[in-house]
């Protein structure tokens, strides 16, 4: 174990420096991905990166601890300046990263997974001093964990500290950990714990994370990103978060969004008492039942995971139920072929837009049209009508502000999940659908984008579609719906009229999973 | 995408083939040969005159079709390794139509429309399986390739059997067969057919919604479903679209080689030809065009092979030898996409572990 204390004594010293940070991906997005960032982590200080989806935030973090190369800029390490050309040279320089998607190999230990990464392999594997070392890490550092459990046994909390340790592990003296709460969203405060202790040891850290609160709960400093550049740094003291909003997301107002009352009473879709299982074979929907109306926009709200996904893949014959009813349109369409549920009129905005949602070994174009390549004009007979289709994407592309780079060559996997969400809504609402089931539709866009698909939702509904929305977003729920229902536990807990639904009410219900009163 | 805009899966090939070569030339010379005599001898034997090029083409022909029968299935994302058991019973209705008398043109047509639906009946039942019942398109091919290697013996032996050589079955009439492209080898009109089929297979790939269906369906089942395309249908269609192509290979192997056309008992001539067409696909990346030059290349060293023997002196086992190294590296870029493909398949039950089992229900 080296000596932190020495560190300690110089605590102000600025240990990892960037200056003039550029990165940029050719085709694939409008801006540079980092455009001239300065950064620095002071040594005993936390100092959280704030910012939306897509601002750039794990670029920083990949580019300081030598995951990507910069297009331009230098770091420095306590004040010289290095280049850093792949993680190994991060480690050398005591830089440390614990990424927000989990590297680690199920079915070994946590000490193997350790071992896996050291930098010398010789023949005599050195496992049970990594053991012993592992144990007096997480006593040190107070992130307790067995060096012998199995990972695939541990919780998500636990497998992040076995990450954290992964990377304690090389003595580095700056750690990196990008969006680590977004794992543990109950087990928090354990980390901000340990986080702190070792921050007090000398530990430089720097903390990315989307969310203002914890960037002012644990950060000494924060540093507000949007869409590549740097908004400034603010000690969180002195700042509070009406300010970091205004400069994570710009002197953005919400659209004003105006709406007529549903006109019409004829009922497009109608879920009755509707059950399924999830994955697990656990129930996830458990006698759910809701009918929405043409023109109107039904808005689900509620922690995700507790069966909102599993309703909408029900509704659009994705998944099958066990019991209840689908009607669409007076018709019964329960466990029918997605196939035939499109052709009644129902579009599906899938929560895994990258596994579901699009084929990402196929291009662009062909992921626009996957649905509307059998009827015409896409298609004439049995052959493809490549002119047709090109123009098609090309106007779904341009009207959506998609950056693609080649409608016929690339491959989707390469855009930006943000990129891929505008893809997939172009393709499900282009033809007006009669009825729409979205789930988190707005994933991955930037505060503009979001507003045009909220317009583009209402309308929608003017034009008589019915939407069934998901999202975890109270604003957007809130901002959309003609009705809320609150979905707890595979159930409807409640369902609000929209003018009547107070907020802190909904936000209540949704915390608790207690039905209205 | 194709073929030709993908020059870097060209150079990948190219690359592949130099080392695999390389290792082949270390091997000969381990063994006291000299590998560029070796070589020499190969080249010439493949390709050195239009005699050899011919013979490379002849082996090439079947070839050609049986790779399409994988690569439709591999496009699809299906295992389809059925191309040998259909190939033989292609061939065997080849002879069966010649048993009647029919003028030289209907005998013709009919003898190709009998192999083709031949193998497209073989194939039928690993569809249905699959659609209906889940059952893994390896496990019913590989069973159905060995009914159909038995069910030919009995037919060699028993009903197509020449009543004057009881070790061969009758002879395909005269007017049935394909004519010589060049004469004095063995390389018929059948070539074309080959090359013709493997043009209409890369249409139907991208040309073609049924096409565009396979080939989402191949890369994402999941969101194929989403996007309303029926399983079902995908599966009936590669299948038989496979066995249709292996008929075929049947067909003209034994309608197109001399000197026979004829299939002896233990069908030595066509045995093998299924699975080579698995090496051949491999080697053409399943990309209908680049199975053309595949099998082309692969119907060059079994001809090359025979050369390096004679004049090179290196004895047959060694000709072997190399060839499987050469044709092994060829195939490491498409083998290791196979082998990621080949993980999704869940073993059967009983060799499953507990927590294998979990995963898989947790999956569906």
């Amino acid at each position: 174990m080296k000596q932190k204390s020495d560190q300690v004594e110089g605590k102000d010293d600025i240990i990892l420096a960037g200056k003039g940070l550029c990165k940029g991906f050719p085709g694939v997005w409008e801006h540079l991905i980092l455009d001239h960032i300065d950064i620095d982590v002071k040594a005993g200080e936390i100092h959280a990166l704030l910012g939306e989806n897509g601002a750039g935030k794990t670029v920083i973090a990949n580019c300081l601890s030598g995951f990507y190369t910069l297009s331009e800029g230098q770091i420095y390490v306590k004040g010289k300046p290095v280049t850093l050309k792949s993680p190994r040279d991060g480690i050398r320089h005591g830089i440390g990263m614990v990424h927000q998607e989990l590297a680690l190999v199920k079915p070994f230990t946590v000490a193997q997974n350790i071992a896996l990464g050291l930098p010398t392999s010789d023949l005599s594997f050195p496992l049970p001093e990594v053991e012993n070392r592992v144990r007096q890490l997480s006593e040190n550092y107070r992130l307790y964990i067995d060096p012998l459990a199995r990972v695939e046994d541990l919780s998500a909390g636990e497998q992040q500290r076995a990450e954290i340790i992964k990377v304690l592990y090389h003595d580095p003296e700056i750690l990196i950990l990008d969006e680590p709460t977004s794992l543990i969203s109950t087990d928090a405060e354990h980390l901000f714990e340990a986080l702190n202790s070792m921050a007090t040891m000398g530990y430089g850290i720097l903390f990315i994370t989307h969310k203002i609160e914890e960037a002012l709960e644990i950060g000494d400093r924060v540093t507000i990103l949007r869409l590549g550049k740097s908004m400034g740094t603010r000690e969180t003291a002195k700042t509070d978060k009406t300010e970091l909003v205004k400069l994570m997301f710009g002197e953005h107002t919400p659209v004003q969004l105006e709406r007529k009352p549903v006109k019409s009473n004829n009922i497009v879709l109608d879920v009755k008492n509707l059950e399924a299982l999830a994955a697990d074979e656990e129930p996830a929907l458990q006698g759910v039942s809701f009918s929405i109306r043409e023109g109107e926009i039904l808005g689900f709200a509620g922690i995700s995971g507790n069966g909102q996904s599993e309703l909408a893949e029900v509704i659009t014959g994705m998944r099958r139920a066990t019991k209840g009813q689908v009607i669409i349109h007076g018709k019964d369409y329960t466990n029918h072929a997605p196939r035939e549920i499109i052709r009644a009129g129902v579009a599906h905005i899938p929560e895994k837009r990258r596994a579901m949602g699009v084929i990402e070994p196929m291009t662009a174009a062909e992921n626009v049209v996957l649905k509307d390549i059998r009827v015409p004009p896409f298609s004439k007979g049995s052959f493809l009508n490549k002119s047709q289709i090109t123009r098609h994407t090309k106007e779904i592309v341009s009207r959506f502000g998609a950056l693609v780079s080649d409608l016929w060559k690339s491959q989707t996997r390469i855009l930006s999940g943000g990129n891929i969400q505008r893809l997939i809504l172009g393709r499900e609402t282009w033809r007006m659908p009669r009825c729409l089931v979205a789930v988190y539709p707005t994933q991955g866009l930037d505060a503009k984008a979001i507003d045009h698909t909220w317009e583009l939702f209402m309308r929608l509904r003017e034009e008589g579609s019915s939407i069934l929305l998901v999202s975890e977003d109270l604003d957007e729920i809130m901002a959309l719906s003609d009705r809320i229902a609150v979905m707890s536990k595979g159930r409807i807990v409640g369902i609000f009229e929209g003018g009547e639904a107070k907020r802190e009410q909904i936000g209540l219900m949704i915390a608790t999973g207690a039905s209205k009163a | 995408m194709g073929f030709p805009a993908n020059i870097g899966e060209l150079t990948k090939t190219i690359i592949a083939g130099v080392i695999g070569f390389a290792v082949g030339a270390v091997i000969i010379m381990l063994y006291g040969y000299d590998p560029i005599s070796a070589y020499q001898a190969l080249f010439n034997g493949a390709f050195g005159d239009l005699y050899s090029f011919s013979e490379s083409l002849a082996n090439a022909t079947p070839l050609v079709l049986t790779a399409l029968t994988f690569a439709i299935g591999f496009r699809g994302g299906m295992f389809n390794i059925g191309a040998e058991g259909q190939l033989y019973l292609g061939a065997l209705a080849t002879v069966a139509v010649s048993f009647f008398h029919l003028p030289s043109a209907m005998g013709f047509a009919l003898s190709l429309i009998c192999a083709v639906f031949a193998g497209a009946i073989w194939s039928l039942p690993v569809a249905i399986l699959k659609a209906t019942r889940g059952v893994h398109e390896v496990i019913s091919t590989i069973m159905l390739n060995w009914i159909s290697q038995f069910l030919c013996f009995y037919l060699i032996a028993k009903i197509l059997v020449d009543p004057q050589r009881a070790e061969k079955t009758i002879s395909v009439a005269q007017g049935v067969r394909m004519p010589l492209l060049v004469p004095g080898t063995s390389l018929s009109y059948g070539i074309f057919l080959s090359f013709f089929a493997a043009i209409i297979v890369y249409l139907l790939l991208w040309r073609t919604v049924i096409g565009f269906d396979i080939r989402a369906t191949g890369h994402n089942p999941l969101a194929a479903t989403y996007a309303g395309i029926e399983k079902w249908k995908i599966i009936l269609f590669v299948f038989i679209t496979g066995g249709l192509t292996a008929g075929l290979a049947g067909a003209v192997h034994v309608m197109g080689r001399p000197p026979v056309y004829a299939i002896y008992s233990g069908m030595p001539s066509i045995r093998g030809l299924g699975f080579e067409g698995l090496a051949v696909a491999m080697i053409g990346r399943n990309h209908p065009i680049g199975i053309i030059f595949a099998a082309i290349f692969f119907g060059g060293l079994l001809a090359g092979g025979r050369m390096m023997q004679l004049s090179a002196h290196v004895p047959l086992e060694m000709v072997r030898v190399v060839e499987g190294i050469v044709v092994l590296f060829l195939a490491i870029p498409e083998l290791v996409q196979l082998l990621s493909f080949l993980r999704k398949i869940r073993p059967p039950l009983i060799f499953r572990s507990k927590r294998s089992q979990d995963e898989d229900r947790r999956r569906l």
